[in-house]
C-alpha cells in the first residue's frame, strides 16, 4: 500500500507531563484513530498503526516541542489534519504542526530545556551555586548501562547554560544538554546533580523541554 | 482542588497518570452548578476499577443530567496512600480534584468480599469515621451497591443506604429526592428516611436483627413505619431502551480490560446452582443486534480503542450470536477493530465462533468444566457433558490450538474422591484426543492447564445451605488431584488459596456482627485483600479471635432450610421455596433444564409481571 510520512511537532503540557512514554504510544495511536485521518496500518496478523517518536521524553517533563511520526495512504491538507488530531486530543496535548519529515531520528544531537526551581534555598542562592557548580572541573554521575552496570561519567563538559536569572520567587535556568542515540542526558539528571551538588533540596522543579537541535546545533524538523 | 499539591509529589509513585484525572472523556462540570455531587468509588486500584462496566455505565447515566455530577474516586496504591497521608491530602475525586468529603454522596461499588477492608480505608483517607453512627449530619450520605450488596449485611455498620439491583433508574431517583430535599433544608437523616421508601433502597439502620441461643437469627424486623418488612430489588427492564454509555474515559495507563465493553444481555438462562450470578441477575433480557451495533460503533469511535468486547455472563447465550457476530465483523474488521468474545460455554463452541476468536489472538482457549464427572456437573446443574467438552477441544485442536485451559471448583457439595479423580482423567482423555487426531500440528505437545477453585457457598443460590470443606479436606483433595495426573509434563495444576476462599465464605454469608470482625482487620492493617501480596490471613484470624466471630459458625455449618438467612429481608425475586427445590435436586444429582428451554418458576417472571420469554 502507498504509505508517505507525516511529522507531528506537539505540547505536552499540564496533567499531560504524567503520560509515560509507553503510555503516549497508546494514547496517540488511539486520537489518531479517533482522528479519522487516513492512517496506515502496520501489515500484519495484527494490524496496528505504525508510530515513531524521534525523542523520547521523561516522565513528568512538560514540553512545548515534542515530534511523532506515522504514516497515511493519502494525502491531505497538513492544516486540516493537524485540526482533526487536535479535536481528538485529550487534554494537555495538542498537535502544533503537521509536515513532511526532514531529518531522521539519528541527526538529533541536543535539546534545550527551561527549568524553574522551586523553595529549598532563596533564588539568589541557587544562581550562586550554580556558578560554583560550573566553575568545577568534572561533574561525575552515576549512569546505568545496560552492559557495564553502572559506571561513573563526567558531564561537565557537555552542561551548557543558555541563561540563568530570577524570576518572581524562584530561579529559572534554560539549558541545553546533549539528546539522542549517542549520549543523552536528561533534564532530571541536571536537576539532581545541581540538588547534590548544592545541597539545596528544591520543593518541586519544573522541566520543560524547548527545542530539539541536531547536531550542528540547527532546529530539528 | 488539590492539583498543585498533587503534582508536587505524583513523580514519586508508580503510574502517576492514575491519580491526576484528565482522561479523554471524562465529564467536567462547574460546581456551582450542580445540585448534587456524587463521589463513585470503587473499592480498589484503578487499573481494577476503570475495567469495570457497572461503574461506567452509572457515571455516565449520572452525568447526563444537568445537575449532578458524577466523578470516580479509586483506591490509591500503597506508595500513594502513604504519600497522601504524610501530606494530608485527603481522598479526592479525579475530575474536580476536590477532597469527597464534601461531596453530597459518596457511593461505593461492591464487587467482591474482598475490597470491605478497602472501602473502610477510603472512608479513612477520605477525613471521615467510617461507622454510619459516627458522621454527623453535615457529612456525605454513603451509599453502596452492587453484587455483594445482596448480603450487605457485614456492612450494615458502616454504609448509611444500600441499593439492591440494578442502578440506572434508582440512583437518579435518589439523587432527585436528594436534589428536592436540600433545597428545602432537610437533614441528611430525614433523607435517609425519606429514601427508604423508594423501591430498592435498604437502609440498614432501620432494622432490628434478634438473634437466637445457637447464635443463628430470631427476626429482622424494621424500627420505623418508613422500612418495609421486605426490600425489593431493582431491575431494568428493557435492556433495548435503557441508555448505555456512547463514551467511556479512556485512560492513559494500561488497565486490566482495557477496551470498549459491550453489554449484549444481562441475567444467564442457565442456573449453575453454585453461580451466585445466575441468580441474582435474573431474569435473563438480551439487546437485539442493532442496539448492539450502534453501541459498538458509537464507543469505538468516541473511545478510538482498538478491542472491543461483547460483554455478559455467557455472550454465546445471545439468541442470535451469529447474526450478531456477522453483522458487527462488517464494521470491526473495516475499522481494524478486534472483537472479542468472554465467556463462552462449551456446548455453545463451534467452528465458526473459533474462526472469530483466532482472528483475535492465538493464545490458549479456556472452558469450564467446574467438576470432574458427569454425576457432579449434575449435582450442579452445570449442563455440560463430556462429549461436548471433547467435541469443543477436537474443534479447538483442529483449528491449531495446542493449549486448554480447563476451570474446576473443588469442595463441591456431595464431592467424593471419584469426582477428583475424573478431573485428572478427563485431562488425559483429552491428551490422548489430540495425540490421535490426525489432523494435529505436527511436531507440537498438548498443554492443559487445570486450574482450581475452591467452592463457595454464596447466598441467593441452591447452596446457600451447604458449608464450605474444611482446609484439610481441601488440601486432600489437591493432593489427591496431583497424585491422580499421569501426564504429569503435558498438565500442570493451579489453586486459588484456601485462605482467601475461607473469608470469601464467611463475609458471603455473614451477618451484621461481622462488621466489628471487619473494623478490627482493617485497623490492625488489612487492606487489598484481594491482592495476594498484601493479604493477611494471620490480621484477618487475630481480628476474628478478638471479635468472638467464629469462623466455622458462618463458613462451614450446614444451614437448616428453615434457617433465618441473614439477607432473607431482601428479595432478589427468586423465592426461597425454588432454592429449597434446587437443592434438593442436586443431592440426587437432578438437572434443570435452562430457562430458554422450560421455564422452573423460579419466581422472577412473577415478579417482574411476565413471562421471561414471551410465552408462559
Amino acid at each position: 500500500m502507498e504509505k508517505t510520512d507525516v511529522r507531528a511537532v506537539f505540547e505536552k503540557k499540564g496533567r499531560a507531563v504524567f503520560i509515560s512514554h509507553l503510555d503516549l504510544f497508546r494514547t496517540m495511536q488511539r486520537a489518531l484513530k479517533r482522528s479519522k485521518l487516513p492512517v496506515w496500518y502496520s501489515q500484519g496478523f495484527n494490524p496496528h498503526i505504525y508510530l515513531n517518536f524521534p525523542l523520547a521524553l521523561s516522565l513528568g517533563v512538560a514540553s512545548s516541542t515534542e515530534f511523532m511520526d506515522f504514516s497515511v495512504t493519502e494525502s491531505f491538507d497538513l492544516n486540516k489534519g493537524r485540526d482533526m488530531l487536535n479535536s481528538a486530543m485529550p487534554e494537555g496535548l495538542s498537535v502544533l504542526k503537521l509536515s513532511e519529515p526532514v531529518y531522521k531520528n539519528q541527526d538529533i544531537g541536543f535539546a534545550e530545556y527551561k527549568m524553574c526551581f522551586y523553595g529549598g534555598a532563596a533564588p539568589e542562592y541557587m544562581l550562586e551555586k550554580l556558578n560554583m557548580m560550573m566553575e568545577l572541573e568534572t561533574v561525575e554521575i552515576d549512569k546505568r548501562s545496560k552492559s557495564k552496570g553502572t559506571i561513573k561519567i563526567d558531564i561537565r563538559p557537555y552542561l551548557d547554560i543558555l541563561n540563568a536569572g530570577i524570576k518572581d520567587d524562584h530561579a529559572e535556568i534554560n539549558i541545553r544538554l546533549p539528546a539522542g542515540g549517542t549520549l543523552n542526558i536528561n533534564s532530571n539528571v541536571f536537576a539532581d546533580t545541581f540538588s547534590d551538588i548544592s545541597g539545596i533540596t528544591f520543593d518541586n522543579v519544573y522541566a520543560e523541554r524547548t527545542k530539539i537541535l541536531i547536531k550542528n546545533g540547527e532546529i530539528f524538523m | 482542588m488539590l492539583k498543585e499539591q498533587l503534582e508536587s509529589i505524583l513523580l514519586k509513585v508508580k503510574n502517576p497518570s492514575r491519580y491526576i484525572g484528565g482522561e479523554l472523556n471524562s465529564v467536567i462540570k462547574d460546581k456551582d452548578k450542580v445540585d448534587v455531587r456524587f463521589a463513585f468509588c470503587f473499592p480498589d486500584s484503578y487499573d481494577v476499577g476503570m475495567s469495570h462496566l457497572g461503574m461506567k455505565i452509572l457515571y455516565s447515566i449520572k452525568n447526563r443530567r444537568e445537575n449532578f455530577w458524577c466523578e470516580r474516586v479509586f483506591a490509591p496504591w500503597e506508595d500513594m496512600e502513604a504519600l497522601m497521608r504524610e501530606n494530608n491530602i485527603p481522598l479526592y475525586a479525579l475530575e474536580s480534584l476536590d477532597p469527597i468529603k464534601d461531596f453530597d454522596f459518596i457511593g461505593f461499588t461492591v464487587q467482591y468480599e474482598l475490597c470491605y477492608t478497602n472501602i473502610l480505608n477510603m472512608l479513612d483517607l477520605a477525613g471521615l469515621p467510617v461507622r454510619s453512627e459516627d458522621r454527623t449530619d453535615d457529612m456525605p450520605v454513603i451509599v453502596a451497591g452492587g453484587p455483594c450488596i445482596c448480603n450487605p449485611e457485614p456492612l450494615a455498620d458502616f454504609i448509611d443506604i444500600f441499593i439492591l439491583g440494578e442502578g440506572e433508574e434508582v440512583n437518579i431517583e435518589l439523587m432527585d429526592l436528594y436534589a428536592g430535599m436540600k433545597k428545602n433544608g432537610c437533614s441528611k437523616k430525614d433523607f435517609i428516611l425519606a429514601a427508604a421508601g423508594i423501591e430498592g433502597i435498604y437502609v440498614p439502620s432501620l432494622y432490628d436483627v434478634s438473634y437466637n441461643d445457637d447464635g443463628t437469627i430470631r427476626s429482622v424486623i424494621p424500627n420505623d413505619p418508613h422500612a418495609s418488612p421486605v426490600i425489593k430489588k431493582r431491575i431494568i427492564k428493557d435492556l433495548n431502551e435503557i441508555y448505555y454509555p456512547e463514551s467511556f474515559v479512556v485512560p492513559y495507563c494500561e488497565i486490566v480490560h482495557d477496551r470498549a465493553v459491550v453489554e449484549v444481555l444481562r441475567g444467564c438462562i442457565r442456573g449453575c446452582r453454585f453461580c451466585q450470578a445466575g441468580f441474582i441477575y435474573r431474569p435473563f433480557r438480551e439487546k437485539n443486534k442493532d442496539t448492539i451495533y450502534k453501541q459498538t460503533c458509537s464507543l469505538c469511535e468516541s473511545t478510538g480503542y482498538e478491542e472491543v468486547s461483547l460483554s455478559s455472563l455467557s455472550t454465546s447465550d445471545l439468541s442470535d450470536i451469529e447474526g450478531t457476530l456477522s453483522l458487527l465483523s462488517e464494521y470491526t474488521d473495516n475499522e481494524k477493530i478486534n472483537l472479542s468474545l468472554p465467556s463462552m460455554r462449551i456446548d455453545r463452541f463451534s467452528d465458526e465462533l473459533m474462526q472469530r476468536l483466532k482472528a483475535i489472538r492465538k493464545s490458549g482457549l479456556t472452558f469450564a468444566p467446574e467438576a470432574g464427572t458427569q454425576r457432579l456437573r449434575d449435582v450442579i446443574n452445570k449442563n455440560i457433558t463430556e462429549d461436548e467438552i471433547m467435541r469443543a477441544c477436537k474443534i479447538a485442536f483442529k483449528g491449531g490450538y495446542t493449549a486448554v485451559k480447563l476451570y474446576f471448583m473443588l469442595g463441591l457439595p456431595t464431592e467424593t474422591d471419584d469426582d477428583i479423580k475424573g478431573i485428572a482423567e478427563l485431562a488425559e482423555k483429552i491428551i490422548d484426543l489430540y495425540y490421535n487426531d490426525p489432523d494435529r500440528s505436527k511436531g507440537r505437545h498438548v498443554q492443559i492447564s487445570i486450574s482450581c477453585a475452591t467452592f463457595v457457598p454464596k447466598p441467593f443460590t441452591p447452596f446457600e445451605f451447604e458449608p464450605q470443606a474444611s482446609f484439610e479436606e481441601i488440601n486432600r483433595r489437591q493432593k489427591l488431584l496431583l497424585e491422580s495426573i499421569r501426564s504429569k509434563k503435558r498438565v500442570n495444576v493451579s489453586w486459588h488459596n484456601y485462605k482467601v476462599s475461607i473469608l470469601e465464605a464467611v463475609l458471603a454469608k455473614g451477618d451484621r456482627r461481622l462488621g466489628k470482625t471487619i473494623y478490627e482487620a482493617w485497623r490492625s492493617g488489612c487492606k487489598f485483600d484481594s491482592w495476594s501480596e498484601y493479604y493477611r490471613y494471620d490480621l484477618w484470624m487475630k481480628a476474628f479471635e478478638k471479635t468472638g466471630a467464629d469462623i466455622d459458625f458462618y463458613a462451614h455449618r450446614k444451614r437448616s432450610y428453615d434457617e433465618i438467612m441473614p439477607w432473607q429481608h431482601l428479595d432478589y425475586f427468586v423465592s426461597k421455596e425454588f432454592l429449597i427445590s434446587e437443592h434438593k435436586k442436586s443431592l440426587a444429582a437432578e438437572v434443570t433444564p435452562n430457562c430458554r428451554e422450560k421455564c422452573s418458576v423460579c419466581g422472577v417472571s412473577k415478579a417482574v409481571g411476565g413471562a421471561c420469554f414471551g410465552k408462559d
